[in-house]
């Protein structure tokens, strides 16, 4: 038996890899170019694959996939039946509003909030009692306050960098965000003695 | 644009997966009939008044529609409300002891967006007015039985009790956002975002450790029952372990206690669940197929105070398992096509007749081109691929094998076949 990993392409999986590396698994057909979509490591005991992070909570639930390794931020906001056993201490970073600090939010009006996570957006604004348009926007969330599409922006925030460089700053602190350990929730039952000791090892590495 | 006639959750049957549900649905059925089960169906629809005050199922998931009369109904979203209602109504002394088996569909509209099915079609088992363990055990018995009844055998029943968390929840003082935070963590088995949420709480550092260890408390049964016992606060936890080690020894009196394991860590998510649950996995198959529980103060809300346990199995989801590990049964009863000439007609329907009186599939068509060209446009269609085709004309019978025509006598008919 094997035990499947889906891990969201980019950082997170980057750094999962070297986690997985450190703790003794050795993928020798793996490298950042290749092409091949399933890669086993020497012993035979694990394989992951690489998909979009929005994918992995999806692979996990269903099943394709015993263990997944995606950022919190993910499971906000595509919640999945899964069992989150671990939060890691890989792709650390905080969800947050953003805007301009010198211009106030709006007061007695509808106040418009462009992001990539508007269930979050909505969950947060909706705990606050805050009335708030949602324009949802894949990309170059910066943008959208700068060229007046909205208000603010709900976005994770790693160092800031990209916010200072555009003129903005954080407002609020949503909530931290950290990548975690997700297991199909059957799995954990049925391949008990083999995620068992996957997941201890990566308790260590905590 | 076929897209506009359908909606997302719904999905039509095909025949070939009709068939397999059937022979399913027949086969436990039998299997619920001969444990002293007796069918039963309760209306499609269901007054709203019956789910509103329940808190099992979200009032935003219930499909609700308004009769002539302005009273909203539902159609019904679970099935075990509706047949604890009927026990309740036509079954009004306490005492008795009521065994019930139903198949059904039951319906809920779910917002996800996800191709979640919003049709689920279900067969299942309610046992009225006992509750002891033995009644448990017969109910999960009958879970991994039917299972294996249809020729699945990585069977996999998770056993809980919904007490064993109330009643260390009962010695706490927590808020009812607290309690539900925590529930929600336990059920997702999120050990770290627990152990954060614990450390501003005030409880005891035993609390604490006991709450932190809930998620963990799975797997092999014995070893669990050992852990278990380590960590009661109170008689009451004592007698969960107490009555979940009885079920257990009654399933291994029954020589199914090898499908068995527990996990402590399920919450109360149907609300009516007042004792022991369970879930049946299929190995390798990522949702439960199976659902189960005691509910003892179900009843009482419609007027007769009784126990009861029960199950349901969703059915398509198996289908799906069985289809992808070839399990499902399929049709191979081949068909017989007669062919005839008006003026044989009578002749024909006489030998489609007597066919069908054998238990034998078959169907007739007036000749109206030549024999060629039927036989061709016939062996096109999928649907009668292994068909036997016969002609009639003049008064003769012969069957198409190949280019050739062969004469048969109308006796023969049948044998041929064999």
């Amino acid at each position: 038996m094997v035990i499947r990993f889906a891990l969201a392409k980019g950082r997170v999986a980057k750094k999962a890899i070297e986690l997985l590396t450190e703790l003794g698994y050795v993928f020798d057909d793996y490298s950042e170019k290749s092409r091949k979509l399933i890669f086993t490591d020497t012993t035979g005991t694990i394989e992951f694959f690489l998909v979009k992070s929005p994918d992995v909570p999806t692979y996990v639930e269903k099943g394709a996939a015993d263990i997944g390794i995606v950022g919190k931020d993910v499971l906000l906001e595509h919640p999945a039946q899964v069992y989150e056993l671990l939060n890691l201490n890989i792709g650390r970073c905080k969800m947050c509003v953003a805007g301009y600090e010198d211009r106030p939010l709006p007061y007695g009006k509808k106040m418009v909030v462009g992001t990539k996570y508007p269930l979050i957006a909505k969950t947060y604004f909706n705990a606050k009692n805050q009335l708030v348009d949602i324009i949802k926007i894949n990309g170059s969330v910066e943008l959208a306050p700068i060229i007046g599409l909205s208000d603010c922006i709900v976005d994770i925030v790693e160092s800031g960098n990209t916010l200072k460089e555009n003129g903005l700053s954080v407002l609020e602190e949503i909530c931290d965000i950290s990548s975690c350990l997700i297991v199909n929730q059957v799995s954990l039952k049925t391949k008990r003695e083999l995620i068992d000791p996957i997941i201890q090892e990566f308790k260590t590495q905590l | 644009m076929l897209l506009n006639y359908t909606i997302d959750g719904f999905e039509n049957i095909q025949h070939q997966d009709y068939y397999s549900l059937q022979k399913i649905i027949n086969k436990l059925t039998n299997l619920y009939r001969l444990y002293g089960y007796h069918q039963i169906s309760t209306p499609t629809f269901e007054t709203y008044d019956l789910y509103v005050h329940e808190d099992s199922i979200p009032c935003d998931d219930l499909f609700k529609l308004v009769n002539h009369q302005g009273k909203v109904l539902v159609l019904k979203p679970d099935a075990t409300l509706p047949v604890t209602r009927m026990a309740a109504m036509n079954h009004p002394n306490p005492d008795e002891i009521i065994k019930f088996s139903y198949q059904t569909n039951i319906y809920r509209n779910f917002s996800s967006p996800e191709m979640i099915k919003k049709e689920i079609t279900q067969i299942g088992i309610e046992y009225f007015g006992n509750d002891s363990p033995e009644c448990d055990g017969e109910v999960i018995g009958l879970a991994i039985l039917s299972l294996l009844e249809i020729g699945i055998k990585d069977i996999h029943i998770d056993l809980g009790h919904v007490g064993f968390i109330n009643y260390l929840f009962e010695e706490l003082t927590l808020s009812s956002f607290e309690r539900e935070t925590l529930f929600q963590y336990i059920e997702n088995k999120n050990i770290g975002d627990i152990a954060c949420f614990l450390k501003p709480l005030n409880l005891s550092t035993a609390a604490k450790e006991i709450i932190v260890k809930l998620p963990t408390l799975y797997g092999e049964p014995k070893t669990v029952l050992k852990e278990m016992k380590a960590l009661c606060l109170n008689e009451k936890m004592e007698g969960v372990v107490e009555k979940i080690s009885e079920i257990y020894s009654h399933l291994e009196v029954m020589g199914l206690a090898n499908y068995i394991s527990f996990d402590l860590g399920f919450t109360n998510q149907m609300n009516y669940y007042s004792d022991i649950n369970f879930k049946g996995y299929i190995n390798n198959w990522g949702e439960p197929v199976i659902s189960g529980g005691r509910y003892n103060n179900l009843s009482e809300k419609f007027g007769i105070p009784r126990p009861a346990c029960g199950f349901a199995i969703d059915l398509m989801k198996v289908i799906d398992y069985m289809e992808q590990e070839n399990l499902l049964p399929i049709d191979t009863q081949s068909k017989h096509v007669i062919f005839y000439d008006d003026a044989d007609k009578a002749m024909a329907y006489t030998i489609a007749n007597d066919l069908r009186t054998q238990n034998e599939i078959s169907e007739v068509f007036m000749i109206k081109s030549d024999w060629g060209f039927h036989i061709q446009s016939l062996r096109e269609n999928p649907l009668y691929k292994n068909a036997k085709i016969y002609f009639l004309s003049k008064g003769n019978l012969c069957i198409a094998e190949g280019d050739q025509y062969l004469s048969l006598k109308f006796n023969e008919i049948k044998r041929a076949v064999d």
